[in-house]
Formats: C-alpha cells, structure tokens, sequence
C-alpha cells in the first residue's frame, strides 16, 4: 500500500512541477532557517553541560544594593577564604582571575615568540571542581607554586610547535618567567571559561595585589568563585546565611552585598550577570517556528486548492474500497516525500551557508555538529512534523471528497472546502510578514540611534592605544609629547578608559562635602591626565579643569553628581571636598562637566568623577585628523614601538569600540533582515503558487468576462482585491502584536526610539506592493490573453 | 441478492429540495443481468450509487445478501464493498497517474492480498480482456475501448459477485461498445450478477429484464428474451 501511495506521490511530483518546485523550495527554506536556528539554540544550550557533579556546582555572584541595585558575576577577594572556613556548605571553593589580550613572550629560542591569550590565574582545586582534563603533568606538581603555569594544547602548540613544553618558560607581560608544569586539553567553545594559559594563583601577588588579597573592599569585576557543594544543600538558605559575612567584614559600607549562588546552567543564560540574553533564543526559536508555519501554510493551500484536481482520483479509490483514513495516510506519505526532498536539499543550503553563518553569529559550527545525535533527532522530528502539520489539512479535505459527485465530474471547488481555511492561513503569513518588517525597521531604528546619537563626547577619529601596565610617568610623557608632535595627530590623553565604548568600569564610592558617611550612589572612575576633557570635546560647564600635581588634590565632575547630591546647580560642587575610593582620593571638586553617556544604551548616566591618577592609566587617546589619518597612524605606531619595543603594538577606533558594543543588537538586527526576508520571499512562493492555480481555473471567467468588454485592469482587480482584504485584516491583527513586542524589547534600553506610526504602514504598504508585483505577473498574463483561447481551453 | 423496500432519496440545495427517488421497490436475485433506463435526471445514477453503497438513502430499506446497509457508515460500507462489487463508469475512471496493471491491482491492494497473489490475477484477467500487452501503458495511451477494457477487469479482478455499470458503452464507438457489452454478458453467463444504467435500447436487450424509471419511480418493467453472444 505505502508503495502504491510513493509510486502515485512521485508521479504527481512529475506532472504538477511548478506546484511542486514551489513547495519543495519553500520547505528547503524552511528546514534551513529551522536547522541553522536550532544549531545555534543548541550550542548555547550545551554550556557547560560536560562537568562531573554540574547539579551541585556553583557561581557564587553579588547583588550591590546602593540607590539602585547592581549585578557582578564576582565577589571581593576575602569571598572565597570566608565562604570556605566560615561554612560547612561546600566541598570545594575555588578563585579564578580571567584577563584578555595578556602578553606571552617565548624565553630561550622562542624569544622572539610574542602572543596575546587570554589568561586565567586560579587554585588547583578549580581543576576538580570543573572539568577541564590535564593531559601532561611535569610530575606531580600541581598549580600550587607561585610562577607555574598550566597551559591548553592550542596554545602550545603555538608557542613550541611539537616540544614539549613541560619544564619550559615564558614570560607573562614581559614581568614574570613562568614555568610551564602541565598541558590541559583544549577548552570547549562551550563553557563560560575562557583561556589558554592558566597561572597559579600565587603567581597574581605579581600582578594584582588587591585581587591576590584577602580584601573585602571592593570587587574586581573579573574574579569569580567557583563551589561544589555537598549533595542536597538549600540554596536560599545558603544565600541567607552569607549576609552574615557582609556584617561581619563590611559593616558599614554603603554598598551593601548580598551573596548569590548562579547554578552552571543558569551562568551561560544570565544576563544580569553577563550571560548571554536568553530571550534571544527565544525569539529565535520563534523565528524559525514562524518560517516553517510559513512554508508549511504554502503547503496547505496549494494542496488543498488543488484537492479539486485530484477528486476523480479519490472517488475512484473510494469506490474500489479504500477507506478514508487510507487516503489520509496516503497524502501524508506524500508530504512525506515533498518533505524529505526538500529536507535534502535543506542539508545541502545548510552546509553551504554554514561558514557566513559562523561569522554572523561568531560561532564555529562544522558538518560534523549536523551529525549530532540531537540535530539528527531534530531533523527527523521535523521531518515528521512538517509531514504531519502540512499533510493532514488536506488529507482530511480529500478523504472527505463524495465519490458519487466526484466521478460524474460535479463536484465544485465549494464541495472540497477549505476556502476559509486558506484565507485565514494566508492572512496569518501576511501577519507574520508585518510583524517581521515592523521588528527589523524597528531594531535597524534602535541600533542607528544608539550608534549615532550625541554620547556627550567625541567619538569620531580617536584611536585608542594599548600601553603597558604601571610605565613610569616620565616615559609616558615622553610619548604623549613625540605622538603629539607627529602631522595629524590633534591631541592625546593618558587614562585608564575612554568615556564611553568600555564594558570594565571601576566603580567605587563617594563621600561629599565631609559628610560623616559615604552616599548612598556609586560613581564611576574616569582616571585620566588633563588633556582628557579636550581630547574627547567633553563640555565643561562649570569651574575649570584639573592642574595634575605629585598627588591628587583636585577633580572634574559630571553633573549627575549635583543630581544625585539634590543639589539646585552644578555650581555648588565647586571648591567642595570629596573623598573616593575608601580614602585612596581626597580632593577639592574644581570643575563640572556636562553628562556623557560613560556606559551603553542600555545603561542610564552615571556619575562620574574625572582625577589624574597616573599608576591606573591603561591606554592613550589621540585624536587625529581624519584627513590625513594613514600617516599619523604609521607615526604612533613607530613612534610607540620605540619607546616599547618589548610589547605588542594594539590599537582600535574609538567609534568602532563604540559600535562594538551593539554587537549583539547588530547580529540581531542579521538576522531579523535574514529571516523577513525569508519569510516574506517564502509566503511569497506560496502566492505565486496560489494565485497560478486560481488563474488556471478562472480562464474561462476571464474569457467571458473579457467578451462581455472587462478590462485588463478590472480582470487584474478581480485577483488582487479578495488579497487586498487579507493584507487589510492581517495589519488590523499584526500591529498590535508587533507593537507590543517592539515596546518591549525596547524596554531593554534606558534611551530608546519610539514606535513610530509610519513604520506599519510601510510594513503594510510593502506587502501590498510585494503581493501585488507577485500576483501581477499571472494576473495579467490571464488578463491579456485571447478569450477565444481561453474559452476553447474549457 | 439484492432487495429494495420504499426507497426514498432526495438531495438538498440551499433552497431547493428535489426527490431523486420516490419509493422504489426491487430485488434482484443473483446472476440476473438487470437494465435501468429513463430518461436524463430520472434517478438511475442514484439508484445505482446506493446499489453500489455509495450513497445512502433518506428512508425505506435495502438488503444486500440479507444484511441491511441501507444506514451503515462510510466506512462499514466500504468494507461490505471491499470485493463483492465492481464498477464500470461511462467515463471509465481510471488513475491517470497509475499504469493499466497498476489500476487493475488497485482493489487487490485494498484487500490486502500479497504481492505475487496480486500480480497472477491481475495478469490472468488482463489476459481476459486481451490487454495484458498494453499493462505497462497509462491510460491515456489507450483507445476508449480498450480503457473501458481495463475497467472492466478492474471491476472483476476481487471476483467480485455484482457489477454495477453506469453507461458503460455511453463514452465508445458501436464496434466497442458491443464488445464491452460482450464481455458483460460473457461474465454474467458465468455467474456475476450485472446491474447496468444505460440510455441505450441496443444494450438493454443483452438484459434479463429492464426496468423504467420516471421521475424516481418504477414505472415500467419487462423480461428480455435470452441474449446469443456476439462471437
């Protein structure tokens, strides 16, 4: 039976191709879109999925209550020691201390050896913790011994080629030769952690002393605890129980601590604290559901307007014994077999796009992920869904076909139904289709708001420089004054971060005026040399910027100080006494700045204190002149390599640092123009295919019509109104639906774009211009061709 | 085998209700070979769809082999149908998608009968109806005669006990028609009852009998002379 229903599925393939070619390009779409989707929701689901005991492993992160409540995926240095001798909740706790971009230098013949990795110092408990397996072991030493290093195989690899690298050395940030005790196999792309060199945390006295500490004083963004707890511990009572450390160490501070345990699987999907924002994959797997209901609905309404078509042979069927759920079965397995073709040539779109995929996501995705046990499932279980979803409308409207009528050829379009299904069905994919533009036009609005709005500073032709850690201030003058002096180069400031485009902000608090306690708000550290203000166009708007002396005596604020200080005017500030950073900066108020957004759009303005603290300074600005912009370029970085010829030169755009940080509402918005268009080329397909089938039966209308004196235009009319209707009830359904999502992905942004009314009627006038230009086409063929030849076809 | 009780069938339209058949009564016992003529709309095709458990009446009775079917479901007549009944149509209705053996096998299929069961009968009743050269062709390859050839086997490959044929030669020349009608006959005098609708005088004397209807109702029945076939 299954064979007779192949042999007659394959055979109608080949006499109805148009039809068929139609629905076997929009389900290869569909699977695509729905396969690539599904890898990429994948991959991020896998997160560190692969650890031993990942039910009882934990991060411990910190809620700051200040005015406003503030997240960060770490805790102060005293955490991890307290947490372990104060408690009796985990088996195991262990610090790690992650930097980017850390310079390797190659010792011996491999001096001339110079890398950028990432790095991570941490204990050798962090190895039982989380499972990440060591290969190689000089001995049996273990990362307990300051200046001994574990290192992945990739980076080896790099650094020694086929040595061994055990025993062997390298110097870290041209400071510390560091022993190599023992090769890691590479990390996985899917774990939180990231690096290929991995430092004793001995090794850190060296380069940081308040993360290296026991200090309870503040927090350094990058350094996270890691536990396994005993089984069946409760986490809400754990988290209460840590309040007392925050009594106990940090008493009276203003930025109050609570303790909280993030589980592995929640570390990837947190974005309070960094993770990735889950409802993007959401909305993806929404993307892709939406796309193949799109392709599927082609499916359906081509099909079931052709049941007509088919009628004879299900009477026939009927009459020679074939009961209704035969016929039924029988058209699955046909969309059974439309399906699986299409699902071929879905692997065959996937593989190829497969790689420009990987770059838009910043995934590395191979042929080999397709051969996953769940992808395979996936596919499978698409396959059997489509087949299903698309198959069983009109296999229920052909078993449902009278034979008597039928076979004596009277059966009318009206009796194999289905006319009001396929009008909702399209109205649906006309909906889905608004929605999809009005979200891209919308996103595409955001992101060039944010990317082009007035920041308050001056983004446009900086480049900001790398410049190693703790140089003496002599040095650094010296090069500020020979980049200065080099044709093009308008102005340049030492400081620890540019005002805006920075994802690391160092944060602390503020006590104003001598007041016995510090305020209740943070502020932010802009710590930078005096020609800071110039260099980026900052606006002073009140007193006069700062003389650098041999210590800090004066500072430059924002304004939102006086905001957050309820003052009347900025004025106020001046010549008032602040302290910062527990005491570190006691200085007089000098001048105010006008507020800049020092953070992303996502984030509101905060205060910000500007202070000549030289020993922080991590890079230079210089402004150039985009005119001549290659040659200053060339002069810095000669310039620059004299002065540090040990170190790797880096240098980025200001504006494109900028722009880096929308990168995630960058990919968002790929996608969103990826997948409407998909949709809308999709649905599309499926009203070519809808609108040559009705031209096809209405030829001989047409014909009369034509006799009768109907003009091209009112034949045209009579095709494109009944649409016309569906666009009109799909915009009265699309736009509450699209506004209501917009509004609340833009909730996400502390200044955002509005909804704007124009922006449905384009999505909708675009649809009526795409729907017109697809039907046109057959509608006008129809209406121009000869009705004596129309006629005679009947 | 077949036996009618005051058969009533009417069909609706939005407004309008026609009666189709007003209470026909009749049996036909097995092995007859029984005509139904009347003039266009006279209800012979409906009388033949619920023969042929097609359709259902609206009231009155009809026994088939002494089991009333006249109210069962879709389904169950189908499976009363499954085998016991053939049908041969005017316009032949063959799959065009399907070859001639591929049509003939359908019922075989629907039995459920094994694949090499299948291919023997069908091969052995295309031989009957001398077209097993043509297996391999579609149907649109054919000439009407031979289409309705193909029909027919399909219509006795299940050994069904009943044909029911809806003007069968209405669609051919005289040369093919009297041929089909030759084999109908042929079969019937091998035992197959043959229930035939036609408009035609020449075929209704390969009947035993033949019965009128006007307007729904039997107005007229009258027993044929035995019929010589045709060599």
């Amino acid at each position: 039976m299954f064979k007779n229903h192949l042999k007659i599925a394959w055979r109608n393939l080949k006499k109805r191709k148009v039809f068929a070619s139609i629905n076997i390009l929009g389900l290869s779409l569909g699977f695509s879109c729905a396969i690539l989707i599904f890898l990429f929701v994948n991959h991020h689901l896998q997160f560190d999925n692969f650890h031993n005991n990942s039910d009882r492993i934990y991060r411990v992160v910190t809620e700051e209550h200040r005015d406003e409540v503030g997240y960060d995926a770490a805790v102060p240095p005293g955490f991890a020691k307290g947490f372990k001798t104060d408690y009796d909740y985990a088996e195991k706790v262990a610090k790690i201390f992650t930097r980017e971009g850390w310079q390797i230098n190659g010792t011996g013949n491999k001096t001339s050896q110079r890398f950028q990795e990432n790095v991570a110092f941490t204990e050798p408990v962090f190895f039982e913790i989380l499972n990440f397996p060591l290969l190689e072991q000089l001995g049996d030493q273990t990362l307990d011994q300051p200046n001994t290093a574990y290192i992945t195989e990739r980076f080896s690899k790099k650094m020694f080629g086929d040595e061994n690298p055990l025993g062997k050395t390298v110097v870290v940030r041209n400071k510390e030769t560091i022993q190599i005790i023992g090769v890691l196999k590479d990390l996985p792309e899917n774990t939180v952690i990231q690096g290929d060199i991995f430092l004793s945390y001995e090794t850190l006295k060296h380069y940081d002393r308040f993360v290296y500490s026991e200090s309870w004083g503040g927090i350094n963004s990058s350094l996270m605890c890691f536990a396994l707890l005993h089984p069946n511990q409760n986490i809400a009572e754990i988290e209460k129980n840590l309040i007392q450390l925050v009594d106990k160490h940090r008493p009276t501070s203003k930025n109050v601590h609570r303790y909280k345990l993030q589980s592995l699987d929640d570390i990837h999907f947190d974005n309070k604290y960094g993770g990735v924002n889950v409802s993007l994959l959401w909305i993806f797997t929404l993307i892709g559901f939406f796309i193949i209901t799109i392709a599927c609905i082609n499916f359906i309404n081509i099909s079931a307007a052709q049941a007509f078509t088919r009628s004879k042979e299900i009477g026939i069927r009927k009459v020679l014994g074939s009961f209704k759920q035969h016929l039924f079965w029988q058209f699955i397995s046909e969309t059974f077999i439309i399906s699986l073709f299409a699902l071929i040539f879905s692997l065959i779109i996937v593989i190829a796009v497969l790689p420009s995929f990987n770059g838009l996501f910043t995934l590395n995705l191979s042929v080999i992920s397709l051969l996953d046990v769940k992808v395979i499932g996936f596919v499978l279980g698409l396959l059997i869904f489509v087949s299903l979803f698309a198959g069983s409308y009109p296999g229920i409207l052909l078993a449902r076909i009278l034979p008597t009528l039928a076979l004596k050829g009277k059966l009318t379009q009206k009796d194999t139904g289905g006319k009001m299904t396929r009008k909702v069905l399209v109205t649906v994919q006309f909906a889905i289709s608004i929605v999809l533009i009005v979200a891209t036009v919308t996103i595409g609005k955001q992101i060039s708001y944010a990317i082009n709005a007035d920041l308050g500073f001056d983004k446009d032709a900086i480049v900001m420089v790398d410049i190693p850690e703790n140089i003496e201030r002599i040095k650094l003058n010296g090069l500020l004054e020979r980049i200065g002096k080099i044709s093009g180069v308008k102005n340049t400031s030492a400081c620890l971060t540019s005002p805006g485009g920075t994802d690391s902000n160092w944060i602390t608090g503020i006590r104003y005026n001598n007041k016995a306690e510090y305020e209740e708000f943070s502020i932010s550290a802009k710590l930078a040399d005096e020609n800071y203000i110039n260099t980026f166009n900052l606006e002073l708007i009140a007193g006069r910027n700062f003389y650098v002396r041999d210590s800090i005596t004066e500072v430059v604020v924002n304004e939102m100080v006086a905001q957050k200080l309820g003052l009347a005017s900025s004025e106020e500030l001046i010549g008032k006494h602040i302290e910062l950073n527990g005491g570190d900066i006691k200085a007089s108020i000098v001048g105010v700045i006008a507020n800049f957004h020092d953070q992303n759009f996502h984030e509101g303005i905060s205060p910000v204190f500007i202070a000549p603290q030289s020993n922080a300074f991590n890079e230079i600005a210089i402004k150039i002149d985009s005119q001549n912009a290659d040659a200053a370029l060339t002069g810095i970085e000669q310039r620059w390599k004299e002065v540090f010829s040990k170190y790797i030169y880096e240098f980025n755009f200001l504006d494109e640092r900028v722009a880096r940080q929308y990168e995630e509402e960058q990919r968002f918005l790929s996608m969103s123009k990826l997948f409407s268009g998909l949709a809308i080329f999709i649905s599309c397909l499926g009203l070519y295919g809808l609108i040559s089938f009705f031209v096809a039966q209405r030829r001989k209308e047409i014909g009369i019509r034509k006799v009768l004196g109907g003009k091209v235009g009112d034949i045209l009319l009579l095709f494109t109104q009944d649409f016309l209707k569906l666009i009109f009830i799909a915009g009265i359904v699309a736009t509450p639906l699209a506004w209501y999502a917009m509004n609340n992905w833009l909730q996400n942004y502390k200044y955002r774009v509005t909804i704007d009314w124009w922006v449905f009627v384009l999505a909708i006038g675009a649809i009526i211009a795409i729907t017109m230009v697809t039907i046109s086409y057959q509608a006008i063929k129809a209406a121009t061709v000869n009705p004596i030849k129309s006629l005679r076809t009947e | 085998m077949i036996k009618i009780e005051n058969l009533k069938k009417s069909f609706r339209t939005e407004e309008v209700e026609t009666l189709a058949l007003n209470s026909v009564n009749l049996k036909v016992e097995g092995g007859e070979f029984v005509a139904i003529m009347g003039p266009s709309g006279c209800g012979k095709s409906t009388l033949l769809n619920i023969i042929g458990m097609l359709d259902n009446p609206n009231e009155g009775y009809y026994y088939f082999n002494d089991q009333e079917v006249g109210g069962l479901k879709e389904n169950q007549r189908t499976k009363i149908r499954k085998g016991n009944l053939g049908f041969v149509f005017q316009s032949f209705n063959l799959i065009d998608e399907l070859t001639v053996f591929e049509n003939v096998e359908l019922p075989l299929i629907y039995l459920n009968m094994k694949k090499s069961e299948r291919e023997q009968k069908v091969k052995k009743v295309l031989e009957r109806m001398k077209i097993a050269h043509r297996e391999k062709h579609f149907p649109q390859q054919l000439s009407g005669g031979q289409q309705q050839r193909v029909a027919i086997a399909r219509a006795v490959v299940t050994n069904a006990k009943l044909i029911l044929a809806d003007e069968p030669t209405g669609n051919l020349d005289s040369k093919n028609g009297i041929e089909v009608m030759n084999l109908l006959t042929e079969l019937n005098q091998e035992g197959t009852t043959i229930v035939m609708v036609t408009h035609s005088d020449r075929d209704s004397h390969y009947a035993h009998r033949v019965i009128n209807l006007f307007d729904g109702q039997i107005v007229t029945e009258s027993q044929n002379k035995p019929f010589e076939v045709n060599a």
